[in-house]
């Protein structure tokens, strides 16, 4: 099986880089092509260039629409219009005061998270009977996860920073809690057992069997929660405080400011983008390489 | 596989937790609201049920989701694989389906709001959105990853191109739609939540939401629990075997 097949999306963030991988292989054998760093570089470019000209197609197209007036300026403002509130926003500073709000609560919801869930996950994981009782109840958790916490974490925290951050650190811990037992049980026991008969000590098997073997899964549910906290937290700030990126779309819309609706939400798509191209696939193809069981072939 | 010693030990760890949850509730010196007892909140759920409240929001919040799934099912899953049969229309779309599906269905909720006002419309297309992407994003990547081999082997042979579309492109592309649907619609099910949360119509999400500005907790907590309980039935029941079904039958074990 999968590591991490249990959480919720299970095995896609794996699959997906399988998929991703093998699609860049079919598309255009590129990614298998020897050459220097020159060749790599203008490769990267290359798909940089790829990837950027569908956007550019889109935006034409949403400029010509508004332009022929297919759709009220109300409900679909024009890109130009969009791209000057952001710059507006970005001028008078209360983009990047959004941002900063944003991304420094997905930030402290990893810090406190994941190391937390890591070490209890290998923990709850080393003991095999306390992982079958707990992996079911971590799974509860898992199913319940993100904006349903929102009604009672403000009750207990009040509206505000604290009740968001909730949202977060929740969110995060219990996908990769769960996604780090399921690793830590799934590892093979021959692979144990092997470095058990040759002398080793449990010290041993912990950090030279089971936390490798695991790692795979748990990158995958580092990623994993690091996109439902992500979506938690748009959700969050729109009802519980009065700053963040969320707060920015949904006070615009109580004054149907469109354009700075659509500028907020390119943000924060663009936001997760980099986030995943620069930080989470990185690491995820990363581990899978160095650690990810590809010893079939 | 279900082992007697497991049960019980579920069994003892309910017990405890609800008896520490009992214990705790009466003894912390904190108001009432802030953490009512387990027989607070199975007294919400008789109290919910007799008024018929439960089973009409529960019934509201599953039809949303089955409508999204079935769109999903039905225009998704197309549409992903016919962007997936040419290289150049597949190498034009997946940044753009990248973009939308990494865009939650909540941010585009203020949106919506001006275009379809407060209401069901609303709801129902930030979750048809959320579920949506996945789906056809995944249904894209499930094509691409057939390997070329396989369809080269069949034109070989002589088969048509409707046999290869049959025979290798749709079951190669099942286990990435599998994977793309339960995604998509553990997206879609915290959507829809948060959605009934700001929209304020009924469903679970306006449940616990609206609960809590009354301060009944134990309404919250019995929300909370219904909200769990029916995802883990749909992944388990479901998605879960869905899912497995595909990878072991037609799932790509390269050697």
């Amino acid at each position: 099986m999968t590591p991490g097949a249990g959480a919720p999306g299970g095995p896609r963030a794996t699959a997906a880089a399988v998929a991703r991988d093998s699609r860049d292989g079919f598309a255009s054998g590129r990614l298998a092509a020897p050459g220097g760093r020159g060749a790599a570089v203008r490769r990267q470019a290359g798909m940089a260039a790829r990837g950027a000209a569908p956007f550019a197609v889109l935006v034409a197209a949403w400029a010509a629409a508004s332009a022929a007036r297919l759709v009220p300026e109300l409900f679909l403002p024009a890109p130009a219009a969009v791209a000057g509130v952001a710059w507006t926003m970005a001028v008078d500073g209360s983009l990047w005061v959004n941002i900063l709000a944003s991304l420094g609560r997905l930030l402290v919801g990893i810090v406190v998270s994941v190391p937390l869930a890591v070490g209890l996950g290998v923990l709850v994981g080393l003991n095999r009977p306390l992982a079958r009782v707990l992996e079911p109840v971590a799974g509860f958790f898992n199913a319940l996860s993100g904006i349903a916490w929102l009604p009672l974490a403000v009750t207990w925290l009040g509206l505000g920073w604290a009740s968001v951050t909730f949202i977060m650190a929740n969110t995060i811990f219990f996908l990769v809690f769960f996604n780090t037992l399921v690793g830590v049980r799934t590892v093979p026991r021959i692979f144990e057992q092997a470095v058990r008969t040759m002398g080793g000590r449990r010290r041993h098997v912990i950090l030279q069997v089971l936390v490798p073997g695991a790692m795979p899964s748990i990158v995958t549910g580092i990623r994993m929660s690091i996109g439902f906290g992500w979506r938690a937290l748009i959700a969050a700030e729109m009802i519980a405080t009065s700053t963040g990126l969320g707060f920015l779309i949904f006070n615009a819309s109580n004054f149907h400011q469109t354009d700075t609706i659509v500028a907020g939400i390119a943000t924060i798509g663009v936001l997760w983008l980099l986030t995943d191209r620069l930080v989470l696939q990185p690491l995820e193809r990363r581990t899978i390489e160095r650690w990810g069981l590809v010893s079939s072939s | 596989m279900l082992r007697w010693e497991t049960a019980a030990a579920w069994t003892v760890l309910l017990a405890g937790g609800l008896a520490a949850w009992s214990v705790a509730a009466a003894t912390l010196p904190v108001p009432d609201y802030f953490l009512p007892p387990p027989s607070a909140v199975l007294a919400a759920l008789g109290d919910l049920l007799a008024k018929g409240i439960l089973p009409t929001y529960v019934t509201a919040s599953l039809a949303r989701m089955l409508t999204a799934a079935l769109t999903a099912l039905v225009v998704g899953v197309p549409v992903g694989l016919l962007l997936g049969m040419s290289r150049r229309v597949a190498d034009f779309a997946y940044p753009l389906l990248n973009f939308f599906q990494s865009v939650s269905g909540i941010a585009w909720l203020p949106l919506m709001l001006v275009w379809f006002g407060f209401g069901e419309r609303t709801i129902v297309a930030a979750v048809n959105y959320t579920v949506i992407f996945p789906v056809v994003f995944n249904a894209l990547l499930g094509v691409r990853s057939v390997p070329r081999l396989y369809v080269d082997a069949l034109r070989t042979l002589g088969a048509s191109r409707w046999r290869i579309i049959r025979d290798v492109v749709l079951p190669g592309a099942l286990p990435s739609i599998a994977t793309g649907m339960r995604l998509g619609l553990a997206y879609g099910w915290r959507a829809l939540i948060a959605a009934e949360m700001l929209v304020g119509a009924h469903g679970l999400g306006f449940m616990i939401f609206s609960a809590q500005s009354f301060h009944l907790t134990a309404r919250i907590m019995l929300g909370m629990a219904v909200i769990g309980v029916l995802w883990l039935l749909l992944d388990y029941f479901v998605l879960r075997p869905v899912e497995q079904a595909t990878i072991s039958r037609w799932g790509l074990v390269q050697r």
